[in-house]
């Protein structure tokens, strides 16, 4: 279940006139039901390790396995939870968490409790019938975690999932999203720019630097779970950033 | 890029009035009829002052009440009566247009967004396609005519055949781009929710270019009704541009405005019914605020 592994892993864009080397020679190994967050500037290819992992690119060297087995295209069995949401804006929030279950050919007695589960989980009871242009941004993340969650992955690919919103809304986020795992203990790969939210999130913080691509530190976080955003002024968790952020200092970030 | 406006900051009203003064909320409803209407009636009425002996311009141009008069026999008239041949036959006339101009703009539909959209979804289908609509499409249609007669003859297929190729080309490249323009975010989406090919074919890619395909419909709807005229001026024996050619040829300059009148109406109408639909398809982008 969910296991993810990357053994040197190469992500090359671009002709051979002008290569770019997004990704050089990443190892990467997370367990089961483990939380990583990917945290890096932007531009550090941390984006590329999880749109190789989600199958929407090829790598272009080295080996990544999931769940034992060859990562050839995207699937349900890793969900993504894309910065903007990329909701379908014509389909209201029932509708767009029933999506996937549906185009699979599910039948609605298995996938309609379900849904109805997670759109109660994650807090959107009263909007089933609401358009995406109707929500708020928070809101809209909300539909898109209900989304990914209603197919029943075994890992969740989150792609700076709460980059776009507001501080309050985000902090907000955060404790659902720390509330939801503790429920589902799902395999969870965050990536994040945030030093905080990576800390808060995170069962380990895998820290990247750019040009080319590689992770250069893995810091494991013991804060004691459950955790909630209160974690943010634990005397321990000030010491795990500053620990991040030396190093970050140290690495030219 | 998608143009669509998802966020509720970004919404906003259109302004009223793009140029000096705004007219702004005072005129109702009523009023800005009134104020639409008021050009059409003065130039109308300015028509009819100034014409003597019932026309404009030497005779050429018949006055208002003359058209007016005309059209009612022409439309109201017992057929095949007296003198005039036109008589009682405005309503077959429009019909006779009309079914043409559904056939051949049904058609396009058929054949232009199914294509229009694999060109913008497929590299390959662009390649292999493209090139070739590129190069026809800047031939008017009306250099299809003899083609056309020959291929056809004086048969309704001929005017069914021009209207669909007018119609074709807006379509097509409107899909072509409605297709194109989608959000990379959306597809990947749906690929990882396990839809197949056909489903984000089908699911995704057909209702993000609806905006786009709506007003190729539109334009090529319009292009419809000029190539009906065209096509029955020359290529068949009925409808309003049959009529229209062969009322001029005999001198009855009434018939013709009325006939001018006749297809203005029917394009308008049409079009409306287009926006009817759309307005009724893309009803989720009106709602774009926040109303909880």
């Amino acid at each position: 279940m969910g296991a993810i592994s990357f053994s040197a892993v190469d992500k090359t864009y671009g002709g051979r006139a002008a290569p770019v080397r997004a990704l050089a020679a990443v190892d990467l190994e997370v367990g089961d039901g483990e939380f990583v967050a990917l945290l890096g500037p932007s531009g550090c290819g941390k984006s590329t390790l999880l749109n190789l992992l989600a199958g929407f690119e090829p790598p272009s060297g080295g080996r990544l396995l999931f769940d034992g087995g060859p990562v050839a295209k995207p699937g349900p069995d890793r969900a993504v939870v894309f910065q903007e949401a990329a909701l379908l804006p014509w389909l209201t929030v029932w509708q767009n968490v029933t999506f996937g279950p549906q185009v699979q050919g599910l039948s609605r007695g298995d996938y309609e409790p379900r849904a109805a589960e997670m759109i109660r989980l994650v807090g959107l009871d009263g909007f089933r019938d609401a358009l995406p242009a109707q929500l708020s941004g928070g809101m809209r993340q909300r539909v898109g975690i209900a989304r990914a969650l209603v197919m029943d992955p075994k890992a969740l690919l989150m792609d700076e999932p709460f980059g776009a919103l507001d501080a309050q809304t985000r902090l907000t986020m955060q404790q659902l999203l720390l509330d939801v795992w503790q429920r589902l203990r799902t395999t969870v790969l965050f990536v994040t720019h945030d030093i905080d939210e990576a800390i808060l999130l995170a069962d380990r913080v895998l820290v990247m630097s750019a040009r080319p691509g590689r992770i250069t530190r893995d810091i494991p976080i013991t804060l004691r779970r459950p955790r909630s955003v209160d974690d943010l002024t634990n005397p321990d968790f000030i010491r795990f950033k500053a620990t991040i952020m030396a190093d970050m200092r140290a690495t030219g970030h | 890029m998608s143009t669509v406006v998802l966020s509720a900051e970004k919404s906003q009203p259109a302004p009223r009035a793009s140029l000096g003064v705004s007219l702004g909320p005072t005129l109702g409803r009523a009023g800005q009829l009134v104020a639409g209407l008021a050009l059409p009636v003065a130039l109308v009425a300015i028509w009819q002052l100034a014409s003597t002996d019932g026309s404009l311009f030497g005779g050429a141009l018949p006055s208002p009440d003359r058209v007016w008069r005309a059209w009612l026999v022409w439309a109201f008239g017992n057929p095949g009566m007296g003198l005039n041949p036109y008589s009682g036959t405005w309503w077959d006339n429009v019909v006779f247009s009309s079914i043409r101009v559904a056939k051949g703009f049904g058609l396009a539909i058929l054949v232009g967004v199914p294509l229009g959209i694999m060109i913008g979804w497929s590299r390959a289908v662009a390649l292999a396609v493209d090139p070739t609509i590129q190069i026809l499409r800047p031939i008017p249609i009306t250099a299809w005519l003899p083609i056309s007669l020959a291929i056809f003859g004086i048969r309704d297929f001929g005017a069914i055949f021009l209207i669909l190729l007018g119609a074709f080309y807006p379509i097509v490249i409107n899909s072509m781009h409605g297709a194109r323009g989608i959000d990379r975010n959306w597809i990947r989406a749906a690929m990882m929710m396990g839809a197949s090919r056909t489903a984000i074919l089908r699911r995704v890619v057909l209702p993000a270019a609806l905006p786009s395909i709506f007003t190729g419909l539109r334009i090529g709807l319009g292009i419809g009704w000029t190539a009906v005229i065209v096509s029955e001026m020359v290529a068949v024996k009925s409808g309003l541009g049959y009529v229209l050619w062969d009322a001029y040829y005999v001198g009855r300059m009434e018939v013709v405005i009325a006939d001018m009148v006749s297809i203005g109406v029917m394009g308008f109408l049409s079009d409306r019914l287009i926006v009817l639909l759309e307005h009724w398809a893309l009803r989720w982008r009106r709602l774009q605020s926040f109303s909880a």
